[in-house]
């Protein structure tokens, strides 16, 4: 068990600079999630852990020591990788067992070893097959299992279930949720799917371009995002961002949606905005509902009427985006009923769900 | 009779041609070796005498060393393969997956020996195994041909390593493996396809070579070299050439029968992933 530190992390490939100067303190027995658009330096990030990629500056310390120089197999890491990675030429029980045989320990002691993860992964019956004779699912388990045999201290997974269809991808999500509360082990994993992270994660870290946007736990990013990025990227249907400027109406500041209706600002937000302020008022598909069709609300509910521009019912509920001025906004539609396109109906914004983000620093104005 | 497709009959005919130019010469061959000399110089097709005798078989088995330059054969062609499979795959690994400095620079001197003709290596060698000792030894011909091979065998097996699932080779790395073990154990159990190329070729080339053997070589010749011996200055003996020239090519024509699964084998056994 070991918790892992990353310290001004840099990583630079000739000139150009992939990684800028990453910080992140992973607690010992923490599950973390880099999720973030391909390209982003989330996997970069892990092949670093993991020993894989060299590092050009700063620090990875895994337990308390510095292991950026150290060789993959001296760093107490084992990793899962996205194409599964298992050998060809070797059956599944030498597959789980090669990185014990490498390491010089006794046979009677590998067989115990690969016997108990085959076990937890339900592989027995497996064991004699070679990789090309297993299914999907069944090569990720595989991985998974040549990934405990060792006992590492830390594990990482490098998008593990990308590769299966949706259906394995549901179960291999909780059995490898399952496998955590077990191991009780660190895990860094890797994933481009918002759904995988925030089912998954104790704490999500959000990336882009080379830099870390968030770090929080699901709810905290979905309920406060610090910019416009992660607002978008976490959370499905993704947040509607109106485009508009913060008018002066009466006493109190308003929200003008570019070419669009006026909006009441949230009233936590009222003190922290200027006149004149160039601003984008995000709305969640949930926070947005035709009255009547909503969920019971809280707080300060703002009334309007717009008109439904396109529908797409999903059974349970069903989506209406709707024209706020220049923007699109998605509204859900609970216990839905029939709802024509062009047809003007009465919709209901819960403002406290709502949220303001400066459009030239696109940071969230709650900070 | 409804024919709901009948193949057209020329390719057939063109396949049966071609293949009839190809199996002619070895039809001559042992045709020319079951008759007496003197009934087939003038021509083995023609058949106005016709006298089936083993003769020339008994000659050639009698009068020459054939078993031992077979054995020589076997010998100088079976090591320079081997040599090659085995070294040809290492190179490549280096040039494929390793960094270090000068790594383009190496791989094209090398590739480039391509063009390097064997001819112009023929007086320093000669100078050289003279004065080692290594005349009339085996390994005279044996490391130049290892040596040689380098060039398209590296260069073969590297192109195939390209395209060699990276993942295997960090997989490997985090099981605790450096690049000798990687190599070992994880590289070359999946790559027989290249190593099985690169042996069918360097068998070929060293068992049908002529000029090195005979040069460097003086008692422990092998078959082709023995081969010239036959021919006499006055004697053309054709009947006997013939014989020795069918022993000569069956080795290969068996070991390639042997082998050519591997290079249908091809990319199907790569790595777990799915199709």
């Amino acid at each position: 068990m070991a918790s892992i530190a990353l310290n001004n992390l840099v990583k630079e490939f000739g000139e150009t600079r992939v990684l800028h100067s990453i910080d992140l303190d992973i607690k010992d027995g923490e599950f973390v999630v880099f999720v973030g658009p391909s390209g982003c330096g989330k996997s970069t990030t892990l092949r670093m852990v993991a020993g894989l990629e060299s590092v050009s500056s700063g620090e990875i310390r895994i337990g308390d020591r510095e292991v950026s120089g150290l060789a993959p197999k001296d760093r107490g890491i084992s990793m899962v990788f996205q194409d599964y990675a298992l050998y060809p030429h070797m059956t599944v029980r030498k597959n789980l067992g090669f990185g014990l045989k490498v390491s010089g320990t006794p046979a009677a002691e590998i067989t115990q070893k690969v016997d108990e993860a085959a076990k937890m992964l339900g592989l027995e019956q497996l064991l004699d097959r070679k990789p090309k004779q297993l299914s999907g699912g069944q090569r990720q388990r595989v991985a998974m299992g040549r990934a405990i045999v060792r006992s590492p201290e830390v594990y990482l997974f490098d998008e593990p279930l990308s590769n299966l269809d949706a259906k394995l991808r549901t179960q291999m999500r909780s059995e490898i949720k399952r496998l955590h509360k077990k191991v009780r082990n660190t895990i860094i994993y890797v994933t481009h799917d918002q759904i995988e992270a925030m089912t998954m994660a104790d704490r999500i870290v959000v990336m882009r371009g080379g830099h870390i946007e968030q770090v929080g736990t699901p709810s905290e990013l979905f309920k406060s995002p610090a910019n416009v990025f992660v607002a978008t990227f976490i959370g499905s249907p993704p947040m509607a961002m109106v485009d508009g400027e913060i008018v002066k109406d009466g006493a109190s500041p308003m929200f003008q949606a570019a070419n669009g209706p006026l909006l009441p600002i949230p009233a936590r937000l009222r003190d922290k905005v200027k006149v004149g302020q160039k601003v984008f008022y995000g709305i969640r598909s949930d926070s947005f509902s035709p009255v009547g069709h909503s969920l019971p609300r809280a707080g300060e509910v703002h009334q309007m009427s717009c008109t439904v521009d396109h529908v797409e019912p999903l059974g349970a509920e069903t989506l209406i985006s709707v024209a706020l001025g220049n923007s699109t906004v998605l509204s859900k539609m609970f216990n839905p009923t029939e709802v024509d396109v062009d047809e003007t109906r009465a919709f209901e914004l819960e403002l406290d769900a709502c949220y303001l983000f400066d459009k030239g620093t696109e940071q969230s104005l709650d900070l | 009779m409804n024919d709901i497709y009948k193949p057209p009959l020329w390719p057939m005919l063109l396949i049966g041609v071609v293949s009839l130019i190809w199996v002619l010469p070895l039809i001559g061959i042992i045709m020319t070796s079951i008759r007496p000399e003197g009934e087939t110089l003038k021509g083995w097709w023609n058949i106005e005498e016709f006298t089936l005798t083993l003769e020339a078989w008994r000659e050639v088995w009698v009068n020459y060393p054939l078993w031992d330059a077979l054995w020589n054969s076997i010998k100088i062609a079976g090591l320079s393969s081997l040599g090659s499979i085995l070294l040809a795959p290492m190179g490549a690994y280096a040039f494929a997956f390793l960094n270090f400095p000068g790594k383009k620079v190496t791989f094209l001197l090398l590739v480039n020996a391509f063009v390097i003709p064997n001819q112009i290596l023929i007086i320093p060698l000669f100078t050289l195994w003279r004065n080692v000792g290594l005349i009339d030894n085996i390994f005279s011909v044996i490391i130049p041909f290892v040596a040689l091979s380098m060039a398209w065998a590296v260069f073969l097996v590297r192109n195939y390593l390209v395209d060699f699932p990276r993942s295997l080779i960090d997989a490997a790395h985090i099981d605790g493996c450096g690049h000798v073990r990687t190599f070992w154990s994880v590289v070359l159990p999946n790559a027989l396809t290249p190593m099985a190329a690169v042996g069918i070729l360097q068998f070929m080339w060293t068992w049908n070579s002529l000029m090195l053997p005979m040069l460097f070589l003086r008692e422990n010749i092998p078959l082709p070299v023995l081969l010239t011996k036959i021919k006499g200055t006055y004697e053309p003996n054709w009947d006997q050439v013939a014989v020795a020239t069918i022993i000569t090519s069956v080795i290969p024509l068996l070991i390639f029968l042997y082998f050519q699964k591997y290079f249908a084998a091809g990319a199907s056994n790569q790595s777990g992933q799915k199709g």
